[in-house]
């Protein structure tokens, strides 16, 4: 039933033609990327961070849930409405509002997309770090409210690194700025907490990216190995030889499988890994950089190693990589995705009980790793109308959950805890590590309606305390 | 209410008698800006930390937590202060995991033991803050303190992935982890770098590490202040990955140790060019930067540029107790202008750290308070100006009485609401931070 009160002033607030309530309407908002759904009352699409604040203030009065949205791009549910309320889309939030060359910042809106700022920075010889494998699609805003990794993170830092100031709308509709743009503003780093809060604690309106010159360079190594062992050994021989590649990415034999299946780009389909080594830098270094890592591959039984120097040779190598994702999902009716991260030396220990975990629910699991930095995604593939089959993903994931935060790693890396994974979060955290986290969130959202049921479990009652 | 004597007493049977110190004269050597704690404890566990803590909060005494003490002169004038908590004790090197470039070591560890134990592998932690290498790890991420390698390599900020602390109440936490990418839950890490021990006392302490880099060197070239905001311009903009671009005049040069060695004349200044990297890249990073300069340019040996590196990080720490000195941040492109402005002024040194838009600035010695301070407030005037902002990093505790150490804060109140929710009794940090947090 439409709250009526509700959706005039939304409509007050943002004009008649900027709300959704029809059904067959907010139904294209009731879903992101992964399996979540929840249903909006209305939808709604500010013009500006007035606006928004407007929208937020209405769903305060009215203690209505508010979900903020970019291009629901979310592997985690993070954008599903899961209590229902307003989904605040911020897609006419668009525009790049400040390139500032000599002092490399960037302001924009929430919903410029990652590649497209790429593509504009790129005119100027300089790029925003940040560059998770969804920038086609995914936008600035949800990179913000994620903490977007991607592959460049063991050398590059993550989205929090380079994010210097927000505006952003508080849950009861006030606009604040945080930071700037410059170093150092004084307090408490209210820009860090927020980063990465998935749209629970407000609404960014506006972003200080810091920005930098891109790599003078750069070369790819490719190395083709028999065992995942020897291609996780040769990216810790790389970092104990004192490099620091941009990128280090494994591939597993489905992932290879399922990208000859769709994009053939040549790779043997008999091997157990594919490590793509990405280096930049100055050209200077480059050559022998390569050179170096290359030998490091072949000391390890590489069954080859190819070097890609020019551009094209580099897009070459790197088209089975940037494919995978896709090309995994292609595999079967749907694909169950998780990002836990381990420190990445126990990558192979962790591999193995996976593969364990593959066997005993009889089930395919897809793997990539960003290698460099430990973070796994393994991709269950799974078919969504058979419940049985669902239910073993289900299982699988929580088993992969559990070996993850064992080896001393994480839930997840770069996809959020979302709704999906909400529940994991005592395998990693104490209770008084969670009612430390609720605190913050309490300061910023004391009546729980910014995007409530995600990051953080419920309380745990006296009564049902696990010992 | 419990009297001193009893409070201390029970103190005593958490860390021990040998651990809990209250003679005016050992309690003295822990004087913050003139004002002496009741006592000092020691713990040497988090446990320890955090039953010290809690036991403050229910008897109302005040906690100042405390590294090596490198940094004390850092905040504004702190209130009463009951007791003084020692981290010196958590000395520990937790999990040093090379493989994964990480680091774990207990908040009072110093950087000098950190770097040691990363030296026997070929790293090192790339945080250069000023005030040595005797600095704890836990001091550094308290303050996020950072020096001339945080372009290239980051701050605390960018570096700490995960900490271990104690609440005021004895509630021990973890936040963040051992991974680079962690986004698990909200990021209390952040929260707590930087918050100079007024949230909670950091006990543990996760850091990235880095390759030792092959090669450094340090340019050096005497220069209008002109000409170096376009060499600067030219190599912050190009893709050289130069490591720091710093203008020094004479004054600075003197504090940094680096006169006679380098002489400036009162029309130049030097443009130092700090270079990290592969042998070949910072060859290649030299003869770029030499281009860019013309005729002048000196590499200094190998002795003299580890002096100027070290001179660089240290420029800012007060080598008398009472100096003035203040950090301002303002865009990049008007720190040269700032540096300009300031060099006007009869006495005082500047020297900017222009690939991060930072200018250290500070008072001739024996410069009256009220001159001091009206400077201080033209100095903040400029930086704001530019939509920068100053910080008063240290003064005498009258000056700093007088003048707003660290200036407005638009989100004030959010931050009373978090120092409340975190720390409800107010036991932590005494009032040195922003305004009474």
């Amino acid at each position: 039933m439409v709250d009526r009160k509700l959706v005039r002033a939304l409509q007050r607030a943002v004009g008649r033609q900027n709300v959704l309530t029809e059904p067959a309407d907010v139904l294209l908002y009731s879903y992101d990327s992964s399996t979540t759904v929840g249903k909006p009352e209305a939808v709604v699409f500010p013009g500006s961070t007035d606006e928004v604040a407007k929208v937020v203030k209405v769903c305060a009065d009215r203690a209505t849930p508010f979900v903020p949205r970019g291009a629901g791009t979310n592997l985690s549910g993070g954008s599903v409405p899961l209590r229902g309320g307003v989904v605040i889309a911020l897609s006419r939030l668009n525009r790049v509002l400040e390139i500032d060359r000599e002092n490399q910042r960037a302001v924009v809106q929430p919903s410029v997309v990652n590649l497209d700022l790429q593509k504009t920075l790129a005119e100027y010889g300089m790029q925003f770090c940040p560059d998770p494998a969804s920038q086609k699609v995914s936008t600035l805003g949800g990179n913000v409210a994620e903490n977007a990794g991607g592959p460049h993170c063991l050398k590059y830092g993550v989205t929090v690194n380079h994010v210097l100031g927000l505006t952003v709308v508080l849950p009861n509709g006030e606009v604040r700025q945080f930071g700037g743009k410059v170093l150092d503003t004084p307090g408490y780093d209210l820009v860090g907490a927020f980063i990465g809060s998935e749209g629970t604690l407000g609404v960014v309106t506006e972003m200080v990216l810091a920005l930098r010159p891109l790599p003078e360079d750069a070369q790819i190594v490719l190395g083709i190995f028999e065992t995942l062992e020897a291609a996780g050994e040769t990216v810790s021989r790389i970092i104990a030889a004192g490099m620091m590649p941009a990128a280090m990415e494994i591939m597993d034999r489905q992932t290879i499988a399922a990208v000859e299946a769709s994009f053939p780009s040549g790779l043997p389909l008999d091997v157990e890994a594919v490590l793509l080594i990405e280096l930049d830098g100055l050209k200077e270094s480059l050559d022998r950089q390569a050179e170096q890592c290359a030998q490091i591959c072949r000391e390890l039984k590489a069954r080859s190693v190819q070097i890609g120097r020019t551009q094209a040779e580099r897009d070459k190598l790197w088209a089975a990589r940037k494919s995978a994702f896709g090309a995994t999902a292609r595999l079967s009716p749907a694909m169950l995705v998780n990002d836990a991260t381990v420190p990445r030396t126990k990558l192979p220990e962790v591999l193995r009980h996976i593969q364990e975990i593959e066997r005993r629910h009889g089930i395919r699991i897809a793997k990539i790793f960003h290698a460099g930095d430990g973070n796994l995604h393994s991709n269950i593939l799974y078919d969504r109308n058979d419940p049985q089959d669902f239910a073993r993903a289900e299982a699988a994931t929580a088993e992969i959950f559990k070996v993850c935060v064992e080896a001393g790693g994480t839930l997840t890396g770069e996809h959020g805890v979302g709704a999906e994974k909400v529940k994991f979060m005592r395998l990693l955290y104490s209770p008084e590590d969670i009612e430390a986290q609720r605190k913050l969130k309490l300061v910023f959202d004391p009546k729980g309606i910014a995007n409530p049921g995600k990051i953080l479990p419920e309380p745990v009652t006296a009564e049902v305390a696990p010992q | 209410m419990t009297s001193v004597a009893d409070r201390l007493r029970d103190l005593e049977t958490i860390v021990g008698p040998a651990n809990l110190l209250t003679a005016t004269e050992a309690v003295s050597q822990y004087r913050v800006d003139g004002q002496q704690p009741l006592g000092v404890v020691l713990p040497a566990t988090a446990e320890q930390v955090a039953a010290v803590l809690a036991l403050a909060s229910q008897t109302g005494l005040s906690v100042l937590p405390r590294g090596a003490g490198r940094h004390m002169h850092l905040g504004a004038v702190p209130g009463p202060i009951g007791l003084v908590v020692s981290l010196a004790r958590l000395s520990r090197i937790v999990d040093f995991d090379y493989e994964n470039l990480t680091i774990t070591a207990q908040a009072g560890t110093t950087l000098a033991a950190v770097q040691q134990a990363a030296a026997e592998r070929g790293q090192m932690l790339s945080l250069d803050p000023p005030g040595g290498d005797e600095a704890t790890i836990g001091g550094i991420a308290a303050t996020n303190l950072a020096g001339p390698l945080r372009m290239r390599y980051g701050a605390p900020r960018d570096l700490v992935i995960g900490v271990r602390a104690a609440l005021s109440d004895g509630t021990l936490i973890k936040a963040g982890g051992k991974t680079v990418k962690n986004v698990a839950g909200y990021e209390l890490t952040k929260l707590l770098v930087g918050s100079f021990g007024t949230l909670a006392a950091i006990t543990e302490v996760t850091v990235r590490l880095a390759p030792v880099p092959e090669a450094t060197a340090m340019l050096a070239a005497a220069l209008p202040l002109d000409r170096i905001r376009a060499i600067a311009r030219e190599l912050a903009a190009s893709r050289l990955e130069i490591a720091s671009l710093t203008a020094c005049d004479a004054l600075s040069l003197r504090r940094a140790r680096l006169s006679p060695m380098l002489r400036a004349s009162p029309e130049s200044r030097w443009l130092l060019i700090g270079l990290v990297g592969d042998r070949s890249a910072v060859d290649r990073q030299e003869r770029d930067a030499r281009a860019a300069i013309g005729d002048g340019c000196l590499r200094l040996d190998a002795d003299d540029a580890t002096r100027a590196w070290r001179g660089l990080r240290e420029v800012a720490y007060p080598s008398v107790e009472s100096e003035t000195i203040a950090r301002v941040s303002l865009p990049v492109s008007e720190t040269v202008a700032l540096m300009e402005a300031i060099a006007r002024w009869e006495g005082w040194w500047a020297l900017g750290r222009i690939e991060q838009g930072i200018v250290h600035a500070g008072a001739p010695p024996g410069e009256s308070v009220e001159k001091v301070m009206g400077k201080l407030r033209e100095l903040r005037g400029l930086a704001e100006s530019t939509g920068g902002i100053l910080v008063l990093e240290a003064a005498s505790p009258e000056a700093k009485r007088g003048f707003p150490v660290w200036g407005d804060s638009p989100n004030l109140d959010l931050m009373r609401k978090l120092k409340e929710s975190y720390d409800p009794a107010g036991t932590l940090g005494c009032g040195r931070y922003l305004v009474g947090l």
